[in-house]
């Protein structure tokens, strides 16, 4: 992957070539997992393994770090409203507007792309410097659908599980902070006159967005690892950089649609 | 039958395979030898189409791989097992391990399939591991019980990469007794990688040497310990003179 | 959570399991701590191997530059974006100038560049060091009389530190470039209105605030992947779960510094 310092002093022209190969190879593995998702056979109980590990890794962690972020954004936007309007009874209206919209999802993918974006690449990339995948391919089972596929399903629907909780989690802390900070009450704080279907269904369809990008970019980086165990480390960190910045693309896309096909207010 | 005509492949600058050609004719024990990093299980890979050559054609039964994607090569791998060098044993138990190719490749209901691992493993001399964890056992325990797994499924090609590395003379004899008979009984092609020369040269028809990636010798076993290149010499008999 | 967990009770088993987090938690700040303590030993007087330093500003900080680049520039549009309705709604043109620069100055900078700043550069030194560790690379520099910490960790840290800040510098004027760019082209607002709302609010504090939380989030980063790479025990596969575990603490590091950060700092 480009961005990482593998290679010894890439230039900048050679790095987007490496990015948009990178991306080619991940729009690859991703036309396979749709095709095996219709057509392969599922190995009973590998889809709910896998939405264990994700939920048991990565749900306390995202609890904690949902709740430091909501409080973080509660008294930002708090800071910058007092500027302009010293009136504190919308603040809470504007937060759960943005948080449902997209913080919940987008900010909160981050942190889920580092935990479950690792845990998928080194999971996959020491089966392959142990060639255990190569040993699947003997046995005619294509990697893609019995490693990456479970992974897949399990990472979108854990993943928005997941990213909801984190939402919740950031309301409170939010909350807790509207109350200390700047004397707003629950009550004024959780006002949902701002929030429609379609800031519900926008965040929503982000949250599935991206957790089917980080199960597709960290197992593609997963399956591409290569150079025994410090291979794997490189695999590890790719597979996050890939997978936030793929989050960060896809949101300026799905949010640019939003604005023009999702009207927010 | 497997047939290589000039393969070349290269990892980034690193040249593994320069231009090799071989013919392993059916029903024959080819052994592939040579020294360290020569490009024997980068060729096994070949082999079975889980490397693709940067140039050159690989025939298995008369079949190009070349032009095939991987679905299709997934047909072609059916015919071939393979044990690995570092035995890739899955994350599960010796059972599920041995059986991993039958569940894959065929529709066999569970009473066969415990009959088949079983009569695997009394074939290996492990009878009865069925529940352990492969993990947790010997190196030699963990090559035969990839040799049970490579062989379930009948296949009519078995390419075994260092079947007898890290263990005794006794347990490597007997692997190799063990790759005979079941070359005899299934009539099946076969070629085994060993650092073991003279010992896989007692069950082996013919020998191929690799170095630097070329094939320096190809030939029955009777012509390879009558060679006078020096290099297939020293490595044949195991000299420390020599180009090596 | 390598105990047997067969004789404890379902009910015990949330308090053991809290337990053994606290537990583990407690070694891992006490470990940092103690690594932090060396590194300032060696500071003073400080003795630097250049060559080192010089080798990892600009592995770490050179070559995240592209990254960190398109961050912050798709960064910079997202939050144009994300505003644009409440601008239209509030007629709001004038402001976007200075609630976009606000915003990353203060919060979306040093965060988002601290986040991927971890995931690059952090697990990648996490695992430089793991492999040097569990190949006993590390007890040969001890063998050959060369103090692994002024080595390896002090140039490391030193490097990773600087580079944090000069990067959030570079990703804030980035980040205000693609809000600029958005501003224009989907709310019609002229870059020379978004630049003057930004100067006429607009405290120096403000980039203040953005750059100490940035020299905090490195600081936070190069400790901790130091920490878990030289902590690596368990061959091959320990390389792997010590990048794993050394990114995520980061990553909560970096957001428990920045609350802290954000409220003192007002």
């Amino acid at each position: 992957m480009a961005f990482t310092a593998r290679a010894e002093n890439v230039s900048p022209l050679a790095a987007l070539k490496n990015v948009l190969q990178d991306a080619l190879a991940v729009a690859r593995v991703g036309r396979r997992t749709m095709h095996y998702l219709i057509r392969g056979k599922r190995e009973p109980g590998s889809v709910a393994r896998q939405m264990f590990a994700i939920g048991n890794q990565s749900l306390f962690f995202m609890c904690i770090t949902m709740a430091f972020i909501g409080a973080i954004i509660t008294f930002q936007t708090g800071l910058q409203s007092k500027k302009l309007v010293p009136d504190f009874s919308m603040i809470g209206a504007t937060y759960l507007k943005l948080l449902i919209r997209d913080l919940a999802a987008s900010v909160g993918a981050l942190p889920l792309a580092t935990r479950v974006g690792a845990g998928i690449a080194a999971e996959i990339g020491s089966m392959v410097v142990t060639e255990q995948v190569d040993a699947l391919r003997m046995c005619a089972a294509d990697p893609v659908d019995y490693l990456v596929v479970p992974r897949f399903i399990a990472s979108v629907i854990m993943g928005t599980v997941i990213l909801i909780i984190g939402g919740f989690v950031a309301y409170g802390s939010g909350m807790l902070v509207a109350q200390l900070m700047f004397d707003v009450s629950p009550h004024t704080f959780t006002n949902l006159s701002l929030v429609t279907m379609g800031d519900l269904v926008l965040g929503v369809s982000k949250a599935v967005t991206y957790g089917g990008a980080i199960a597709l970019v960290s197992g593609q980086r997963g399956l591409a690892t290569f150079g025994g165990s410090e291979g794997v480390g490189w695999a590890t960190t790719e597979a996050v950089v890939g997978s936030c910045f793929a989050i960060i693309v896809l949101n300026l896309v799905i949010s640019t649609i939003g604005y023009f096909f999702v009207p927010a207010l | 039958m497997i047939r290589l005509e000039d393969v070349h492949l290269a990892f980034g600058d690193n040249t593994v395979l320069d231009g090799v050609s071989l013919e392993v004719p059916p029903a024959c024990i080819y052994a592939l030898i040579g020294p360290g990093a020569a490009g024997k299980s980068v060729l096994f890979k070949v082999v079975a189409g889980l490397l693709r050559p940067a140039s050159g054609k690989v025939f298995v039964d008369d079949e190009e791989l070349g032009p095939l994607n991987e679905i299709e090569l997934a047909r072609v791998r059916k015919k071939i097992g393979m044990l690995f060098q570092n035995y890739a044993l899955f994350d599960m138990n010796v059972a599920e391990n041995i059986a991993f190719p039958l569940r894959r490749l065929f529709d066999l209901s569970e009473e066969e399939i415990a009959e088949r691992v079983a009569e695997r493993l009394e074939r290996v001399a492990l009878p009865g591991t069925e529940h352990r964890i492969p993990q947790s056992m010997s190196g030699g325990q963990k090559k035969r019980i990839g040799v049970a797994r490579a062989t379930i499924a009948r296949p009519p090609i078995v390419l075994y990469d260092e079947p007898t590395a890290g263990l005794d003379p006794v347990t490597s004899q007997k692997i190799y007794d063990l790759v005979q008979e079941e070359q005899r009984a299934q009539d099946t092609t076969v070629m085994v990688i060993s650092s073991d020369v003279a010992g896989v040269l007692t069950i082996a028809d013919r020998v191929g040497m690799l170095h630097e990636g070329r094939l320096i010798f190809d030939g029955t076993t009777d012509d390879a310990k009558a060679s006078t290149d020096p290099a297939v010499r020293q490595f044949v008999h195991g000299l420390t003179e020599g180009p090596l | 959570m390598g105990a047997p967990a067969a004789p404890v009770g379902v009910l015990l088993a949330l308090p053991q399991r809290v337990g053994a987090f606290l537990l583990a938690l407690a070694t891992q700040i006490g470990g940092v701590t103690i690594l932090l303590g060396q590194i300032l030993r060696r500071l003073n007087p400080a003795r630097i191997d250049r060559h080192e330093l010089f080798r990892n500003l600009n592995r770490m900080g050179v070559r995240s530059v592209p990254i960190i680049s398109a961050t912050a520039a798709f960064t910079g549009g997202i939050m144009v974006v994300q505003a644009a309705p409440f601008v239209e709604q509030f007629n709001a043109k004038g402001f976007i100038g200075w609630a976009a620069t606000f915003t990353t100055f203060r919060e979306l900078g040093p965060l988002l560049i601290g986040l991927i700043f971890n995931g690059r550069v952090g697990a990648n030194n996490t695992a430089e060091l793991g492999t040097m560790q569990v190949t006993d690379q590390v007890d040969a520099l001890r063998a050959l009389a060369i103090d692994p910490i002024a080595y390896l960790v002090v140039p490391r840290v030193l490097a990773m530190i600087s580079m944090m800040v000069v990067l959030t510098i570079l990703g804030d004027a980035i980040a205000l470039g693609g809000a600029m760019l958005t501003a224009d082209l989907l709310l019609d607002v002229d870059p020379r209105i978004f630049w003057a709302s930004a100067i006429e609010r607009l405290e120096t504090w403000d980039f203040f605030v953005g750059l100490i939380k940035s020299l905090l989030f490195g600081v936070m980063i190069a400790l901790m992947s130091c920490y878990y790479g030289l902590a690596t025990r368990g061959g091959a596969p320990g390389v792997g779960r010590a990048v794993n575990a050394s990114v995520v603490a980061s990553a909560a590091g970096v957001f428990i510094a920045d609350y802290f950060s954000t409220f003192v700092l007002d």
